[in-house]
């Protein structure tokens, strides 16, 4: 084995070992995401269940029953009829019987029916405790669309008597069929779903890159800070190993844990977003973004110099820090601001940028693989190549002046403020 | 040629003159201590032998190799054990010397032979399955200078080997030192504030005091020389300050 890997191996060795590392990197995306997930999905699933829906029906006429008879009908709904003499009375009932909606038909129902009013029908949704709202709501929603069934009904039959031709088109006089236009290509989906599947695209991934690049950055820092925390740079920089071969172990080493980091964040969060059910059961694809695997290789590309350059960056400024704790702090008060940037991104695509916005987001290596994305999506390979040109003379400058502190003997001396050596 | 050649080596950092000029030699072999009062300029010229610091003027080779023009080639002949210095917490005692020896032996056999030398060496035993975290400043320190000494270097730099260690343990490592001088022949350039430590170990000791050395020689030459007891004495006299006795 050469050096380079004995040395990649021990830095992957011991970041496993971590303890911390390990739950914020594997237990978090891998157990606890999917585990929330599975949590919010009981809830919904229990409100798809049967919802137990009480009546008290006041109506003097004969288009109360209709409704009666109607949500009887209705799936997954469990009617009970209560003989009540008032509205508080028919709600203490039907609390007590476990009921999740009393839906009360007041007295002049049918009346206001017959005499072309609109009427009335007040729904209660009983909360037992305050703890659970989602089955409440959903069984109100439920009974909402069997009135608006109801209601159509009625003014179907109304119409009718009137003596339209085709009550349908009364009704529904005008009807949108919406379509989007994508890529020079109509799409058979409506804007409103593309625009969601985009969405969720567009927010998914800064979110992921931005976990990724602040989590491998701490852990450069901290596998640089460690070694001074815990004495062992020292001898590790009188060991017959060049020194770039250490900078470059050390940034293998982590590059690696952030690949398994990134993999199970990746992992979590789809299983997470599954479970809530945001799937619409559209791909990319059917919207004709396919993703040529050309573009593919290019934003791969972009997201490994993204990482070496903040894995360098943070080496450096680990440099000047003496303990893990301070390492932190120093990398995080300069990645997170540089990397916050690209969720401006989030919401508009580079291009509707006015040009002084533009290329101050555009140096900042970090919006460089949301832009990239957005790029790859609409086959724009020049922009990509932009980018690579500009994020590989960054990450060589960063690698390079890592390789060099530490081959001098500012990675000993150097620190921010006054030491204290005795 | 002399295992180490240091000549008016100067040291400064910032506006801290750490060492004034300081020159000496060591023959093959031989065990060479430094002594000195806290802040005389041990560990800085350590550090420069094991191309940790670049010296602000004078130069030092080791086996003819410039210290700053050659580190790469100084690194495979030396092994430095640091004044403060841990080994990598997460792994056992075992892995830690195993991660050495790879990176030290040729082949498989060489870092085979490292491994068995550097388990006896630690005499730590069993322990050395266990975490390195786990273990005792006695133990961690057994533990590095075992990993110094495994590789069999040409020259080795142990700065305070025994320093903040109990009697015992402190005795171990001192024959530990001893015992391996004599076997292997390996040359050993040591620091220390502790005389007895020196005169126990070393064939020939340099006294520094800010940066200068102010004395050099065997310990009987500089006990005759001074007139004294035992080498406190002769460093308390030479710093002149020995004027008083108590007899
Ligand atoms: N990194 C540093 N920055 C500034 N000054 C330093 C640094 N390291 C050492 N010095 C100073 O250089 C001088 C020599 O220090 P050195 O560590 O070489 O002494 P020493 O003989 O090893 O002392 P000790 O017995 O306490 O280990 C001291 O005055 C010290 O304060
Ligand atoms: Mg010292």
């Amino acid at each position: 084995m050469s050096d380079f890997w004995i040395m990649a191996k021990k830095e992957m060795k011991n970041l496993i070992r971590d303890k911390k590392l390990l739950f914020g990197l594997i237990i978090v995306p891998l157990v606890l995401y999917p585990a929330m997930g599975k949590l919010m999905h009981v809830g919904l699933e229990k409100a798809q269940g049967e919802t137990h829906v009480a009546i008290a029906n006041f109506d003097d006429g004969q288009y109360g029953m209709v409704l009666v008879k109607t949500l009887q009908n209705a799936p997954n709904v469990t009617v009970t009829l209560i003989n009540a003499s008032s509205v508080e009375r028919a709600l203490e009932f039907a609390a007590k019987r476990d009921q999740n909606v009393l839906v009360v038909i007041p007295h002049n129902f049918s009346e206001s029916i017959i005499n072309d009013k609109p009427a009335t029908v007040k729904l209660y949704g009983i909360f037992r405790s305050v703890s659970t709202g989602m089955k409440e709501s959903v069984s109100e929603g439920r009974i909402n669309a069997v009135i608006s069934v109801l209601s159509e009904q009625i003014a179907r039959i109304k119409i009718q008597k009137l003596g339209a031709g085709s009550p349908d088109a009364v009704l529904h006089p005008v009807r949108a069929e919406s379509m989007s236009y994508l890529k020079n290509r109509i799409v058979p989906v409506s804007p409103s779903i593309v625009s969601g599947v985009l969405a969720s695209q567009s927010i998914t991934l800064p979110i992921i890159i931005f976990l990724m690049v602040t989590i491998t950055a701490q852990m450069a820092a901290g596998a640089v800070a460690a070694e001074k925390e815990n004495k062992t740079l020292e001898t590790l920089l009188t060991l017959p190993v060049k020194r770039t071969t250490i900078v470059a172990s050390k940034i293998t080493g982590t590059a690696l844990m952030g690949l398994i980091a990134a993999l199970a964040y990746m992992v979590g969060m789809r299983s997470y977003m599954e479970s809530l059910g945001v799937q619409s059961g559209i791909s990319l694809s059917e919207l004709g973004l396919q993703i040529a695997p050309g573009g593919m290789v290019l934003f791969a590309l972009i997201i490994f110099l993204t990482i070496i350059f903040s894995l360098s960056l943070a080496m450096i400024l680990a440099i000047f820090a003496q303990d893990v704790q301070s390492a932190n702090t120093v990398v995080s008060s300069v990645i997170l601001p540089l990397a916050f940037p690209a969720f401006i991104l989030m919401y508009t695509g580079i291009g509707e940028l006015p040009a002084a916005a533009r290329y101050a987001l555009l140096a900042d290596p970090f919006t460089h693989p949301i832009v990239a994305y957005q790029y790859m999506l609409s086959g724009n390979y020049t922009g990509m190549l932009t980018s690579i040109a500009y994020l590989a003379v960054l990450a060589a400058l960063t690698l390079y002046t890592t390789a060099r502190i530490f081959s001098t003997e500012k990675v000993l001396t150097a620190k921010i403020g006054r030491g204290r050596k005795s | 040629m002399p295992a180490v050649k240091v000549e008016n080596l100067e040291k400064d950092y910032g506006k801290v003159k750490a060492l004034r000029g300081i020159s000496f030699e060591i023959k093959e072999g031989e065990i060479f201590g430094l002594i000195g009062p806290n802040g005389a300029g041990k560990s800085t010229t350590l550090k420069i032998l094991a191309t940790l610091l670049t010296p602000t003027g004078g130069k030092a080779e080791i086996f003819g190799h410039d210290v700053v023009k050659e580190a790469p080639r100084i690194r495979e002949l030396i092994s430095y054990l640091p004044e403060e210095a841990g080994a990598y917490k997460n792994l056992t005692g075992r892995e830690y010397l195993e991660f050495m020896a790879r990176l030290y032996a040729k082949n498989e056999r060489d870092s085979a032979k490292m491994m068995e030398l550097g388990i006896k060496l630690s005499g730590l035993g069993g322990r050395l399955d266990d975490k390195v975290s786990t273990y005792s400043k006695g133990m961690t320190r057994k533990l590095l200078l075992a990993r110094a000494l495994m590789v069999r270097p040409k020259l080795a730099i142990l700065d305070e080997p025994a320093s903040g260690l109990d009697i015992i343990n402190a005795y171990t490592i001192r024959k530990t030192i001893r015992e391996f001088a004599r076997s292997e022949g390996v040359t050993f350039l040591l620091s220390s504030h502790n005389m007895l430590e020196v005169e126990f170990l070393c064939h020939r000791v340099a006294l520094i005091d800010e940066g200068r050395i102010i004395d050099l020689g065997t310990p009987g030459e500089l006990k005759e020389r001074y007139d004294a007891e035992n080498l406190e004495e002769v460093f308390m006299r030479a710093i002149g300050e020995g004027g008083v006795h108590y007899e």
